[in-house]
């Protein structure tokens, strides 16, 4: 996926609740292309301009599920606290 | 490695980066005209949307950077780029603080060598020196030698010291081999475990060993490095081998390596010492002459060595309180003790001081040429911040252009300081204690260049940064360049600089001439005698040859003979002490006048003297006679006394007839006969006051070791060789010392005071040049800002003269206010000095004060002037249709 395609699909799939600066989408980009979970390719957009893809290597896919993982537990975790504050 | 591919690709990724970005953007404009917008409008919505495209690439590279070291390499790329660019400035900011940088390195490298001596050998943390002293004495009161009893009883405390040696480190003796020049060098007598006290070993042979130090075994010796590699061609077969010391066959059994050195004490070879049983007597607690190196016992503290010091000297005081009274004993580590021994301390601190002043001069010089150049950059820095820079980012910017300017000026300045180290150190060639310590470009010099170049980084640069980044982006867009855009805090700051610089360096040139007054008013003095066209030399009569005061005698008076027949000689005379070298100071009784209290002994310096004495150094007799041949051992004692002497204890009376007793230790007391009057000649040539002295005749107490004097029309050097042969014809085997004028004689005891001089006096005039190149600057700097002014006065109807006195007066308002406060700072400075030399400095009248100041203001007017002119000719029209 391409820069502006991906920053599009975050604010559609999120249902306009998230939406990611243009200013902090690309420096993040790049930090994780140096961590190696993200590889970069020359590619066009939909509307066939030169323009780079990016897209989870496996590391990153593990990295991603990893977090996911965890970012859920926490969630759940907080749930639980609300739960209990609310009871 | 992954970072090394990192760092191959980053340029490929930049490029990534901006094609994604581009894209972006393409993208987003697309899609708002899709939403009917026209082309033009939806690129700048599109790119509004997205922000600072550069700030964000900008943010985005650095994922790849080591961010800060990059940052800053990207900065002194940038502030070496913009120095090329304006060499102008460039170098003198850089000359300015390399020559501060510079005196300063110097002077620390005479701090670096004297004042930290280094520490080697093993446990350097544990040797210690005990020394006693006597807050009645004047010199150097507090690191007093011991004496042969004390050293006894405290060496034997091996709870406090677990080795302890004793030293007599200044004896003076002759090498006298066959075929080679009979040669005084100076000794050290010392206990055998000397060196192993210090953790120090023989670069050839051994050290001493117990049994040495006894008498009939203590005929070895180890020679210094120096004398080895001199008179011995460093001769590895030395050891072993017999060398000739004081007429008698020594063993030399080791040689010691170069670099084994106190600090102060310069003995070219070292003897055991031997103390036999009448050092152990209670009169022998009189004789204080051994230096005592220990080891502190494991786990004693200097603290704790120090209190028990302080116990066994007072039960000694209470024990002996005839010999010990009033002395105690300290303890102090070996380096400590060194420094204090030396002395150097305070002209040391003294010129530090100056040079700190020097470099802050320089320092606000380079500041002000900041500022400068700050403001011919606001539009620069405006644009910088307008596109994102923080205000941080740009002092930091303004600050590696200080530090680089700094670092720049510093090592130019190492290379000024390579040079000035070796200026001082043949400056410093005149005493063998002072030239034997190694001065030069060590690692604290090196270290300490390095930290001051970044402090004067920082104290030229931060003012300059933090005012120029206070910049407000839309009035210095905007502004043109008309009109003063200097601004008033801008110009404030520079005042403020300038008049600093002004108060320091009026205040560095009064101090310094003051100073440089005293020595000259003291090295100047009238001493009382003729002291050119004197060849004088020492010469010490052994014990092994000149057994008796007889010999002595038979020696001298041959001695003189011999020396009067020189051709081109006209007057020779043997003395005790050359006039004005420091005579001793004896006790002495008047015949007829009361008893005073002991502790109120009259007092007198004393010299023993040969007939001649007083027409070779041409001192006037004023009363009476002088001594003639007649005057020996088997005629009544006779004396001649001095004016001042006659003053104080004769009130002005006549005292040819009256008699005294002298009270000198050793010889019988006997009642003279005072026969005449001589003139007053200073004890030293640098007291300020004439002291009472008595002179005796030489054949009636005879000394060992004594000077000659030589008056002749010629050069006194020219005369060396054949006075040198004329000794040699008497005794082959006996040392001449010290062959040197009169006027060397008295150079060398203000030993350092003309390198000390020429040091002060250079210091001050970079003060005064830095200080006049200050006010140049801001002058003209304000001159270029306030031309469009200028221009206008001028076509109002000012005259050009006008113009002149305006810039004249705006220079030196100032001057003014800054030399106000440098005289009020530099008002006690004469009481600072005279507490810091101990009352030995001589003021003369206080007309350096406003001569200096005159001499300062006049300076200013000359730096001044040139800017007021060029503006007093400035071209109105050419001005005005520049807008």
């Amino acid at each position: 996926m391409h820069g502006y395609a991906l920053a599009k699909h975050i604010k559609q799939a999120s249902g306009d609740l998230l939406q990611i600066e243009d200013g902090s989408l690309y420096p993040a980009l790049q930090r994780l292309l140096r961590e190696g979970l993200l590889e970069s390719e020359a590619g066009v957009s939909a509307k066939g301009r030169p323009t780079r893809i990016y897209r989870l290597t496996k590391t990153g896919l593990r990295q991603l599920e990893h977090e996911a993982s965890s970012f859920h537990k926490m969630f759940t975790g907080i749930t639980r606290v609300l739960a209990v504050a609310k009871a | 490695m992954q970072w090394l591919a990192q760092l191959l690709s980053r340029r490929r990724r930049y490029d990534d980066l901006a094609i994604s970005i581009q894209e972006h953007i393409a993208e987003r404009t697309d899609e708002l005209m899709e939403g009917g917008m026209p082309r033009v409008e939806a690129e700048q919505a599109a790119r509004r949307e997205f922000g600072n495209v550069g700030l964000i690439e900008q943010h985005s590279r650095e994922a790849w950077q080591w961010q800060t070291l990059e940052s800053i390499l990207a900065d002194v790329r940038f502030a070496l780029r913009q120095l090329v660019k304006s060499p102008g400035f460039t170098a003198t900011a850089v000359v300015t603080l390399a020559l501060g940088i510079a005196v300063n390195a110097t002077m620390f490298s005479l701090v670096s060598a004297f004042l930290l001596p280094h520490l080697s050998g093993r446990d350097p943390q544990s040797l210690v020196v005990v020394s006693s002293f006597n807050s009645d004495q004047p010199f150097q009161s507090d690191t007093k030698p011991i004496s042969p009893p004390n050293y006894f009883a405290w060496s034997a405390n091996k709870s406090l010291f677990s080795e302890m040696s004793a030293a007599d480190e200044n004896r003076t003796g002759s090498m006298s081999e066959r075929g080679k020049q009979a040669e005084a060098v100076s000794y050290a007598a010392v206990s055998a475990n000397y060196f192993s006290v210090f953790g120090a070993s023989p670069e050839l042979g051994r050290a001493f060993v117990t049994g040495e130090d006894l008498q009939g075994h203590d005929h070895v010796v180890i020679l210094g490095h120096a004398l080895w590699a001199r008179r011995y061609n460093s001769d590895a077969s030395i050891v072993g081998r017999t060398v000739r010391l004081n007429r008698e066959d020594h063993v030399v059994v080791g040689v010691m390596p170069a670099d084994f050195r106190l600090l102060g004490f310069t003995p070219q070879l070292w003897i055991p010492l031997t103390l036999a049983a009448m050092d152990r007597a209670p009169d022998a607690r009189k004789n204080r002459f051994l230096y005592l190196f220990a080891r502190l016992a494991p786990g004693v503290t200097l603290k704790q060595a120090q209190a028990q010091m302080e116990i066994l000297a007072q039960r000694a005081q209470g024990d002996f309180p005839s010999t010990e009274k009033h002395w105690g004993a300290s303890v102090r580590m070996l380096p400590d003790f060194l420094v204090r021994n030396f002395g150097s301390g305070p002209a040391l601190a003294l010129i530090m001081t100056v040079v700190g002043f020097v470099l802050l001069i320089a320092c606000a010089n380079v500041a002000g040429l900041l500022l400068t150049r700050a403001v011919s950059r606001q539009k620069e820095l405006a644009i910088r911040m307008s596109l994102g820079a923080s205000r941080a980012r740009v002092v930091r910017q303004l600050l590696t252009e200080g530090v680089v300017i700094a670092l720049v000026g510093g090592g130019f300045g190492l290379f000024l300081t390579y040079i000035g180290i070796r200026l001082v150190r043949t400056g410093l060639s005149f005493d063998p204690a002072i030239s034997a310590v190694p001065v030069s470009l060590d690692r604290n010099v090196l270290l300490f260049a390095a930290g001051i170049s970044l402090v004067s980084a920082i104290l030229s640069s931060v003012a300059p940064a933090l005012r120029a980044s206070r910049t407000t982006i839309n009035t210095d867009l905007k502004s043109e360049t008309r009109g003063g855009t200097s601004g008033r805090a801008n110009n404030r700051l520079r005042v403020f600089l300038v008049g600093g610089e002004i108060a320091l360096a009026l205040f560095l040139l009064i101090g310094s001439c003051l100073l440089i007054r005293a020595v000259f008013l003291r090295d100047h003095q009238q001493l009382g005698f003729k002291h050119d066209h004197l060849l004088t030399a020492r010469l010490v009569l052994d014990q092994a040859r000149y057994v008796d005061s007889s010999k002595q005698t038979q020696f001298v008076r041959s001695l003189v003979a011999q020396l009067q027949q020189i051709p081109g000689v006209k007057q020779a005379a043997v003395a005790s002490s050359l006039p004005s070298s420091g005579p001793w100071n004896i006790p002495f009784r008047i015949k007829g006048q009361q008893e005073t209290q002991s502790n109120e002994k009259y007092t007198a310096a004393d010299a023993v003297v040969t007939t001649d004495y007083f027409q070779t150094a041409s001192v006037g007799i004023l009363s009476g006679r002088t001594f003639t041949d007649h005057d020996d051992a088997t005629a009544p004692g006779v004396v001649l006394v001095n004016q001042e002497f006659v003053r104080k204890y004769f009130q002005d009376r006549d005292p040819v007839g009256k008699q005294i007793q002298l009270d000198i230790t050793g010889t019988p007391l006997v009642w003279s006969e005072i026969v005449g009057v001589v003139g007053n000649v200073r004890n030293y040539s640098e007291d300020p006051n004439m002291a009472p002295q008595v002179y005796e005749p030489y054949l009636q107490r005879p000394v060992a070791s004594f000077s000659l004097m030589l008056r002749s029309n010629m050069e006194p050097d020219s005369l060396a060789p054949t006075l040198r042969h004329a000794v040699e014809e008497l005794d082959v085997e006996l040392p001449l010392l010290r062959v040197m004028s009169m006027d060397e004689v008295i150079d060398d005891q203000t030993n350092g005071n003309p390198l000390f001089e020429k040091l002060l006096a250079t210091f001050a005039m970079l003060a005064l040049v830095l200080a006049a190149i200050g006010i140049y600057g801001l002058i003209a700097y304000s001159v270029g800002q306030r031309t469009q002014e200028i221009g206008i006065r001028l076509a109002l109807g000012a005259k050009g003269s006008d113009i002149s006195r305006m810039i004249l007066s705006q220079g030196f308002k100032v001057a003014a206010i800054g030399s106000a406060i440098g005289f009020v700072m530099a008002l006690p400075l004469p009481k600072i000095f005279s507490s810091i030399f101990q009352g030995q400095v001589l003021f003369g009248a206080p007309v350096i004060y406003p001569s200096v100041l005159a001499v300062m203001l006049g300076v200013i007017l000359c730096a001044t002037f040139g800017p007021a002119r060029r503006a007093s000719r400035v071209d109105p029209t050419a001005v005005l249709r520049n807008e």
